[in-house]
């Protein structure tokens, strides 16, 4: 299979390093156009559109932070701030747009009640994609 | 699908922003997104509230650009955030070698200055230089204790600027900072003179060249300064402290000879002075060894005037680095002197040999590698005394600068966080005045001091005048301390411009009144200019004006014509085309062609039979504006070419126009220029049927 456009939702968390340079090396045979997307999840109570200054920033320094990764691994992605009510619809709906052959989507490594947490994010993407979905789950000692 | 462009809901939606937001309806019934388009991302971040802009900005666009970069990296050093400032500052350490080099390296001198002046009464009369150097380290004491408390009354540097302003009023002040800056000046070319004449003792061919190697020496501690001041610390504190060190050793070894009564034999000079003397002992001789000796007390100014350039706690940090910088000097001052005068050391008349010099090599002997280590170290040390110039002036330069007493440019700070405006005037300045006195030391050394103790006086009976003021408690033992030392360091002043007059003091006195005239018409200036864009209250409303009458000055009719008659029209329904032809014929033609492409936008032709163009425009300009009252608004139509040796290739009208309209009141000058790779961008072609309206 030729991955020619690859999704990879970043939320800011400890696994998106690695999760992004998985990305990068399973496009670089085709040199495929990589790129990360952070969603701002908006309260119901706020309109869409709403100007959330803290949130943009750190969704900002998210993808700073990605495009400085992706230059060290070698390679050049583009980026994709989007405000939405939940990031799950947000990331299928970019990815319908941008015709993604595979979003590859990370989990940090979480438990509840005894079980490893996949939360509704990647639940959501995992069930609803059109296309490939690769999870990728952070090591446990991590 | 999308809606793009409603910028949040916030006014002036059409403008252009750094941020753009488009809706995008989802797959799903009710699932909408916002896309924030960022396109200007990587170039500036966002950060409570506003734009940060990032190193990519600054990263330069073009290979030249890119090897210029490199370059000035290698030279400076990287560029450096206005939060990495704390960083950059002092601490003790390298404070004491970066501002107190000046004072230090004094002890290699200071010694010899007060026996070449009592020498002239003859030998005997040298054993007054003890008590002199007792009595100019008592005057070392009352300043440093004055100038600690001028650090604690002001934090936040300009020393005896600030203090003689506060307390004196505004022409003191003026006074005392153009006395320091020109003694700034002064100790960059002394010392940079002085250094090279050491380093020609041992290489005598350096004397035949020696204004090119302290210009040379100029621009090397130029280059250090503008790396930034913790750099240029780190770079001047080993020479400083090997010179310290050294000389501590060699006090100790000779007191330790003394002690054990194995006192040296004196070297003699190869050019003594006559050992009855050439005059008879009076107490202006004595006065005049005291001047020479008081040389001791310049560069305390500089720590007074760096408290900023201090890590935190900044006052605390600079009054003990201070006392550090006095207790070295005093040790050093004392311990020669004593072993000079102990052993019998004479000065040499010509000035073959430095008094330190014959007492390293009475003590340790001729060749010794100790001697060796004694003397390299005192020349770096006195090339790098230059430094304390380069440290004091740009911090004076920006505070004054920060009172608009000076340039605003010289209270910027440079990539590194240098006030690079002050190091580069300084540099320029010194680099002037040791030309103009062939890097003499001799003839620059007259001039030297004066600033210092001229200022020093003044902040001294400006914390006088303070302490009575304010009445805090133990206000009496300060003002007898201010003003002991304002009675020590005026009498200093008397006796140095009294006996340096004629030997070029008189030269800092003439420029000194003309400094501070000019620091006071600089600050006119810009009081003038503040009261004149001074808003007469903060909500004032913004003017509404008429649409301006807008003049074209066209030569031929192109694209570069055309966009600039497509911009003005959109700012204005008045505008008029204006052009000058030197021919009946030429004027004639060009109008067929004018009204053939558009009577939209009328034409006024003019001839003009001996070729100018400049002067028939801006007569015409003058012209229509005293006819009508609404701003006159010149659109210029210029061509860019692409690369920069095609500039030379076109005649450049319009900016010729464009300099001579600069200063012509109630006209604005706009430029559209057309670079060869525009489209017309913006510019909607009519069609015929639009012609019509």
């Amino acid at each position: 299979m030729q991955l020619k456009r690859i999704l990879v939702p970043l939320a800011g968390t400890s696994v998106d390093v690695e999760v992004l340079r998985v990305a990068i090396a399973l496009g670089k045979p085709a040199k495929a156009e990589i790129v990360a997307i952070h969603v701002i999840e908006v309260r119901w109570n706020l309109p869409l559109d709403a100007v959330l200054e803290a949130e943009s920033e750190r969704g900002e320094g998210v993808l700073d932070d990605a495009v400085k990764v992706a230059e060290q691994a070698g390679a050049h992605i583009e980026t994709e701030l989007v405000q939405a009510r939940e990031a799950a619809a947000a990331i299928i709906d970019t990815a319908r747009d941008r015709k993604s052959d595979l979003i590859v989507i990370g989990m940090p490594f979480r438990k509840r009640l005894g079980r490893v947490y996949v939360g509704k994010t990647v639940q959501g993407v995992y069930v609803g994609a059109h296309c490939a979905v690769l999870a990728y789950r952070q090591e446990e000692t991590r | 699908m999308s809606d793009r462009g409603d910028n949040g809901g916030k006014e002036g939606a059409d403008a252009p922003s750094l941020e753009e937001r488009a809706t995008h309806t989802g797959s799903k019934i009710g699932d909408r997104r916002v896309r924030i388009i960022r396109p200007a991302a990587g170039e500036f971040r966002r950060h409570g509230g506003h734009y940060v802009a990032t190193p990519r900005v600054d990263a330069p666009q073009s290979g030249f650009g890119r090897a210029y970069e490199g370059a000035r990296r290698i030279l400076f050093g990287a560029r450096l955030t206005s939060e990495e400032e704390a960083g950059e500052r002092l601490s003790k350490k390298t404070g004491l070698a970066i501002l107190a080099s000046d004072n230090i390296s004094s002890s290699a001198y200071a010694t010899e200055e007060a026996m070449r002046v009592l020498a002239i009464a003859g030998s005997a009369a040298l054993a007054l230089t003890m008590p002199i150097a007792i009595a100019v380290c008592v005057v070392l004491a009352v300043v440093i204790l004055s100038e600690s408390r001028v650090i604690r009354a002001y934090p936040n540097g300009g020393g005896s600027y600030i203090v003689a302003k506060d307390n004196h009023g505004v022409i003191p002040g003026l006074i005392a900072a153009s006395a320091l800056l020109i003694d700034y000046v002064l100790t960059v070319a002394v010392s940079s003179a002085a250094g090279v004449a050491a380093i020609s003792s041992f290489v005598p061919a350096v004397h035949d060249h020696r204004v090119l190697w302290s210009l040379a020496l100029i621009a090397l501690l130029t280059v250090g300064n503008l790396r930034g001041i913790r750099e240029a610390g780190v770079i001047f504190a080993a020479p400083t402290y090997i010179y310290v060190l050294s000389l501590l050793g060699l006090i100790c070894y000779g007191l330790f000879r003394i002690v054990f009564g194995d006192a040296p034999v004196a070297v003699t000079p190869r050019d003594a002075f006559e050992p009855t003397g050439l005059e008879m002992l009076t107490p202006l001789i004595v006065l005049r060894a005291f001047a020479s000796g008081s040389v001791g007390l310049t560069g305390s100014e500089a720590i007074a005037n760096g408290v900023p350039n201090f890590k935190p706690p900044e006052s605390r940090n600079a009054v003990i680095t201070l006392v550090w910088m006095g207790t070295i000097f005093g040790t050093l001052f004392l311990g020669l002197t004593y072993l000079a005068t102990h052993i019998g050391i004479v000065p040499d008349q010509s000035e073959l040999e430095t008094v330190n010099s014959m007492l390293t090599r009475s003590l340790v002997g001729d060749g010794t590698p100790f001697y060796y280590l004694v003397q390299l170290s005192t020349a770096i040390i006195l090339l790098l005394a230059a430094n304390t110039g380069f440290s004091g002036f740009p911090r004076l330069a920006s505070v004054l600068a920060d009172d608009r007493f000076m340039p605003r440019q010289f209270a910027f700070r440079g990539e590194r966080l240098a006030f690079s405006f002050g190091i580069i005037a300084l540099a320029l300045m010194s680099a002037a005045v040791l030309a103009a006195f062939h890097g003499s030391v001799t003839e620059l050394v007259p001039l030297y001091t004066i600033g210092v103790f001229a200022a020093f006086t003044l902040s001294q009976s400006g914390l006088v005048r303070r302490w009575w003021r304010l009445r805090n408690p133990g206000w009496r033992l300060s003002v007898f301390i201010n003003s002991f030392g304002t009675l020590v360091t005026g009498t200093v002043l008397v006796v140095v411009v009294y006996t340096k007059f004629f030997y070029g003091a008189w030269m800092v006195l003439l420029v000194m009144p003309i400094l501070v005239g000019l620091l006071f018409a600089i600050n006119r200036h810009y009081r003038t200019v503040h009261d004149a864009l001074l808003l007469d209250r903060p909500d004032e409303p913004i003017p509404v004006l008429k649409p301006p009458v807008v003049l074209i000055p066209v030569a031929r009719l192109d694209r570069a014509t055309l966009q600039a008659v497509a911009f003005a029209r959109s700012i204005s329904p008045t505008v008029r085309a204006v052009h000058i032809a030197s021919t009946a014929e030429s004027a004639e033609e060009f109008a067929r062609r004018w009204r053939r492409w558009t009577t939209e936008v009328p034409l006024d032709g003019s001839e003009s039979p001996y070729r100018s163009l400049l002067q028939p425009l801006l007569r015409y300009i003058e012209r229509i504006d005293e006819r009508d009252d609404r701003p006159i608004t010149v659109v210029l139509a210029e061509f860019v070419p692409r690369n920069w040796w095609e500039w030379i290739l076109h005649s450049q009208t319009a900016l010729r126009l464009k300099l001579s309209l600069l200063f012509r009141p109630n006209t604005i000058v706009i430029d559209v220029p057309y670079h060869t790779e525009d489209t017309g961008h913006g510019v909607t072609p009519r069609g015929p049927e639009d012609s019509s309206r």
